[in-house]
């Protein structure tokens, strides 16, 4: 008797919030309908901060344009940001995704790491979703998904500008210390056959665990043993910013190269100035950069957010303004394949002062084409170098 | 040799922290014998309530960590008052969700109140000194010598005290020390206090070297959980000695085997030693 009373309740509960979910899907009062966008990222554990910057930017370009919502075939849209946390995990990511397909059904969904998004790729053709991945992550485009876009450059890019640079100023003994994750070690197989090949030695290799290390003394004391030129560190900002301090602490005098998840400028805040970072190259940090609408961009962010902003909130306020546009130029809100294919006239179309970055077109494989920049600290300033 | 000594060093910095918060978790399955998930959120809320005392109220980095200890140790004895108190008389299993369940709510709350954003907590002794070629800070010196200290001082607190040693007569019989007039109530608000001190002065012993964030805690509580494995369940020693052989096997580990395979050491180190001695090294004889 209990046990039908029981299955009587769930049932009851399931009913409930299936109707929830109808109502809700169903979305908006009369005239203006709504655009359901998906988000899935780390807002908690220890990927948070970073989950929450890429966020940011997103939020605040749904509320700019929700002030004035957007037409779509002569009916007027309003973009409605569904969040949810995977903490950092691909499993999360995958379910999340689930989740905003069949709850809010959203044509498009973020994803800000390579794990995540390649849970998505498992099935967003089938369920038609569009998968905006912010990584850097070269395979992310080269696994053949037709509805990906990447928006940051790939590392690959990198690999060559940073490696000469380091080697030029200060000489062929690199000690590779990346993080234990999976794109710590991609980037690392990259650039360490490089680095060879054009006469470099690998005097040291390890890696960092961020979410288990207290102390990096350990793991640098033996990686400066082998007297190397150049340091190969990255990971999130502040914690990359720790190593390389501890480094110097340890006597360490050469250079090093970032990898591009960490921003120089984030750096700064932990080590307070750049002359610990001296010779450092990495990524330009978004506060350097001057394309027509960043200044805008930077201003408005500080004002809400109280602080700098970092490339992943800026790349994320553009890609919302370059959905936007594509969705005008399609003129459907929901075929992910539609929109996927007007990404390009959403680029072409992108005001000029959203142009937080200068992003001339999209490659068949979903990557955006970025023009590759990079930054170096000498004499204790930042000097931005163009890259062919 | 100078590595070798760089790398004992480097091993005695990260050991003290480790001995330092496994010494709380262990006196706490003293008490309660369960293992308290909790443990790694009181470290982290001890590292922001001296980083804040710091930055917002302008103390001095010694003055901070004072404040910290006595807020984290009121919170926890609040932990112990409102939530493993009411609890003791149920299965051991409702304690460890409901302290998985305080970690859960600590690391949020520390989120919404102060970010998810990583702080640098400045250190008034961030000179770096160099002895015989080794190079030490003066933060490093500072985490050995005091962790010691608050060692000693604990262990006489413990033994030579009679109201340390309600404290150890409680953790060998709860009964028997109810029986013989202690007043066990009081022993375990002394304890929670306690522990939740350890926990804010390894945290804020250690943040100069690292950062303050909220998921800080797992930095050492995996560890610690090994550790009081390692040297016995509820063993004072035990967590003293057990913090300083992960904190080298660690660091002299990663220097002579395999950097990658440091943590990998320390869980065979583990398994080796509950082969010999399946109760830890330490372990307490019948009950």
């Amino acid at each position: 008797m209990r046990k039908v009373k029981f299955l009587f309740i769930i049932s009851l509960a399931f009913a409930v919030v299936m109707m929830a979910a109808c109502s809700q899907s169903s979305g908006g009062s009369g005239e203006e309908k709504v655009v359901n966008i998906g988000y899935s990222g780390p807002l908690s554990g220890a990927a948070a901060f970073y989950g929450e910057n890429t966020l940011n930017g997103l939020k605040m370009a749904v509320d700019e344009i929700n002030k004035e919502g957007f037409e779509v075939e002569g009916e007027k849209y309003k973009l409605n940001l569904v969040s949810l946390d995977d903490k950092y995990m691909p499993n999360e990511t995958a379910s999340n995704g689930k989740r905003l397909v069949q709850e809010n059904k959203t044509p498009i969904i973020f994803s800000p790491h390579s794990g995540g998004i390649a849970a998505l790729q498992v099935f967003n053709e089938m369920d038609n979703f569009l998968i905006v991945a912010y990584s850097s992550e070269p395979d992310i485009t080269e696994r053949g998904n037709k509805l990906t876009v990447r928006i940051p450059p790939s590392y690959a890019g990198y690999i060559e500008p940073f490696s000469t640079y380091a080697m030029d100023r200060f000489g062929k003994k690199m000690a590779a210390l990346p993080p234990v994750t999976q794109y710590g070690k991609d980037w690392a197989e990259a650039i360490i056959p490089y680095w060879e090949e054009n006469g470099g030695e690998v005097v040291h290799q390890a890696s960092i665990d961020f979410s288990k290390d207290t102390d990096f003394f350990t793991i640098l004391t033996n990686a400066l043993k082998q007297d190397p030129d150049v340091l190969f560190i990255g990971g999130a900002s502040e914690p990359t910013a720790k190593v390389a301090m501890q480094a110097r602490e340890l006597g360490f005098d050469g250079g090093f190269i970032i990898m591009d998840q960490a921003k120089l400028d984030e750096m700064k805040n932990v080590t307070q100035s750049y002359d610990v970072l001296e010779g450092a190259v990495g990524v330009t940090p978004l506060i350097h950069t001057e394309y027509p609408g960043t200044a805008e961009f930077i201003d408005k962010y500080r004002e809400l957010y109280n602080k700098d902003p970092g490339s992943e909130a800026g790349y994320h306020y553009l890609a919302t303004y370059v959905l936007v546009e594509a969705m005008k130029a399609a003129g459907n809100v929901e075929d992910a394949k539609l929109i996927r294919e007007h990404i390009q006239a959403g680029l072409d179309q992108l005001p000029e002062d959203k142009k937080v970055y200068e992003i001339p077109s999209v490659e068949d494989d979903g990557g955006f084409v970025n023009l590759i920049r990079m930054a170096t600290v000498e004499d204790g300033e930042i000097v931005l170098k163009e890259v062919d | 040799m100078e590595l070798l000594l760089q790398q004992l060093f480097n091993g005695l910095t990260i050991g003290s922290v480790y001995s330092l918060v496994a010494l709380g978790l262990t006196l706490v399955y003293g008490i309660l014998h369960i293992p308290n998930f909790a443990h790694g959120a009181l470290y982290m809320v001890g590292g922001y309530i001296t980083l804040m005392m710091m930055t917002n109220a302008g103390l001095h980095y010694v003055l901070a960590i004072v404040v910290s200890i006595i807020v984290v140790g009121l919170l926890s004895v609040l932990m112990e008052r409102l939530v493993f108190h009411p609890l003791r008389d149920s299965p051991p299993i409702q304690d460890k969700v409901a302290a998985i369940g305080i970690l859960l709510f600590l690391e949020a709350l520390a989120q919404l109140l102060w970010g998810a954003d990583y702080r640098q907590m400045p250190t008034p002794f961030g000179e770096v000194v160099n002895v015989f070629g080794l190079t030490l800070t003066l933060q490093r010196i500072i985490i050995v010598a005091a962790a010691i200290a608050v060692m000693i001082f604990l262990y006489w607190f413990l033994k030579k005290t009679f109201i340390g040693s309600t404290i150890i007569a409680m953790a060998q019989n709860r009964e028997g020390a109810a029986l013989v007039g202690i007043n066990t109530n009081k022993v375990a608000i002394l304890t929670f206090f306690i522990a939740g001190a350890l926990a804010a002065i390894g945290a804020s012993l250690t943040s100069p070297i690292n950062l303050v964030f909220p998921g800080m805690g797992h930095l050492v509580i995996l560890k610690a959980f090994v550790i009081i494995i390692i040297g016995g369940m509820g063993s004072i020693p035990g967590a003293i000695l057990g913090g300083y052989i992960l904190g080298f096997t660690e660091s002299i580990g990663a220097t002579y085997i395999s950097s990658d395979y440091k943590d990998i050491i320390a869980f065979v180190l583990l398994i080796i030693i509950l082969s010999a001695k399946p109760q830890g090294i330490f372990s307490k004889g019948g009950a």
